[in-house]
């Protein structure tokens, strides 16, 4: 899947969120998207899931099955789990008895009777996560999927992309959670000023900056500077 | 397609909002329709109810599209769109709920005037240009409602003035000599109401003006959808 000079804006006098956006993804391959709150990643993201249309430019090869699994679930909605889960199978024409397999995978096979509205944030987003995997999908876009999950989930979440990704799946990501950081030839997108670019460590404009902070001050500072959209690793890790 | 029409269908009915113009229909049901055709003009005035069924129709079918189509959240309709597989799937599907739905809150409205036309022995074909005038009418009030949706129109008291204002328009330039961009309600009212006869002959001119008119706002309807960024 290829986006070639892609631009894009929301209205026709509003700045480019995205502009000259030139990038491939490769099959069964994973791509982080980075960049402070704000700068256009979930657009991309949008943009590549085939939810918004470039303005400009063109977006070509994205297969026809796509898994998107937003930010945040849309929890108002009148359904139970379960009942939610089956009209979303019908509409991807996969079978019912594809629910349970997931539900059981992501821990939350005990509330497919729940309500959608009296979810927690973190029940919502399996959900979310749950309907995005349904279909087998050949490509997987997941914003800020590991927000509000349950440790044993994020935990469990990595291996499940390396799965998907060995069959062929190709995700993108943006994770400001950092819960993919440990897997392995992941590509990082970094979004700022409108324009994409990819990190890499033999990127010219890259350098590397240590930062000493406190034992109790490290989760913060890193939460942090990815929040700000930089390439953030920890030696011992 | 099915799948996400029924998914639409199901939200609207398990979120209440069916509620209202099930209401409304109930009251004109109440208020209007029950009150009988009789005398020796009888026949005539009920075929004269099935003209004015659809035009008091028309305003509460297009309010039900718009509510049908408005009750997914936003981001909901993204992951219907990612789940559906063609382009045009959600926009087709929305409407064919629309129009199920609007189908079925007709029927509610219908079933007085029918048995009172029945009942008072109007002419077969009158009673059928009835049901198909509705079925055609139903056709424009679903793409009025659809054109002031939230995936169109995205401010709420926008886009509710503007169901309004399009309804309104809509009669209004009925009168005039643009009639010919108007549902032509001004025609089958009076066609109705000049007896079974007239209704029958004057139906397939009102029938080919609807039809053409659904047509025409309907691509475009299309068209906005797919150009929408």
């Amino acid at each position: 899947m290829r986006l070639e000079n892609v631009a894009f804006r929301y209205r026709r006098r509003d700045p480019w969120v995205l502009k000259d956006v030139t990038l491939s993804l490769t099959p069964g391959g994973i791509t982080e998207v980075t960049g402070r709150n704000g700068a256009g990643k979930s657009t991309l993201l949008r943009l590549i899931a085939g939810l918004r249309h470039p303005h400009r430019g063109t977006i070509e090869g994205r297969p026809r099955r796509v898994g998107y699994a937003p930010e945040r679930f849309p929890v108002d909605q009148p359904f139970t789990v379960g009942s939610y889960l089956r009209h979303m199978a019908a509409i991807r024409r996969v079978p019912s008895r594809a629910i349970g397999p997931w539900a059981e995978r992501l821990a939350f096979q005990h509330l497919l009777d729940v309500r959608l509205p009296e979810l927690s944030k973190g029940s919502a987003q399996k959900v979310g996560l749950a309907q995005a995997l349904l279909a087998d999908p050949a490509l997987l876009i997941l914003d800020e999927p590991f927000a509000g999950l349950d440790a044993t989930t994020r935990d469990a979440l990595p291996a499940l992309i390396t799965e998907l990704t060995t069959r062929g799946t190709t995700v993108v990501v943006s994770d400001h959670q950092r819960c993919i950081e440990a897997l392995p030839d992941v590509t990082r997108l970094h979004v700022a000023d409108a324009t994409v670019t990819p990190l890499t460590p033999t990127s010219p404009n890259t350098r590397v900056l240590e930062v000493i902070v406190r034992e109790d001050e490290i989760d913060t500072v890193e939460t942090k500077l990815r929040a700000d959209g930089y390439d953030v690793r920890r030696p011992d890790r | 397609m099915i799948a996400l029409a029924r998914f639409q269908m199901a939200g609207y009915v398990r979120s209440l909002r069916v509620l209202h113009p099930l209401l409304a229909v109930l009251l004109i049901v109440g208020l209007v329709l029950l009150q009988g055709p009789s005398g020796p003009d009888a026949s005539d005035l009920a075929v004269g109810t099935l003209g004015d069924t659809p035009a008091f129709m028309f305003p509460i079918w297009a309010w039900a599209a718009r509510a049908l189509l408005d009750t997914q959240p936003d981001e909901q309709r993204a992951l219907s769109a990612t789940a559906a597989r063609h382009r045009s799937t959600p926009t087709v599907a929305g409407l064919l709920a629309a129009y199920t739905v609007n189908l079925a809150l007709g029927a509610i409205a219908l079933i007085v005037p029918l048995l009172q036309a029945v009942s008072v022995k109007a002419p077969g074909k009158a009673i059928a240009t009835g049901c198909a005038l509705c079925l055609l009418v139903a056709l424009a009030a679903t793409l009025l409602g659809a054109w002031t949706s939230r995936a169109i129109i995205p401010d709420p008291g926008v886009s509710l003035l503007a169901l309004l204002a399009g309804a309104a328009a809509l009669l209004l330039l009925g009168l005039g000599r643009l009639s010919w961009l108007a549902v032509p309600m001004i025609e089958w009212l009076r066609a109705a109401h000049h007896g079974p006869n007239a209704f029958v002959s004057d139906f397939p001119a009102v029938a080919l003006h609807l039809l053409a008119w659904s047509t025409i706002v309907g691509t475009a309807y299309f068209i906005k959808t797919r150009t929408n960024r």
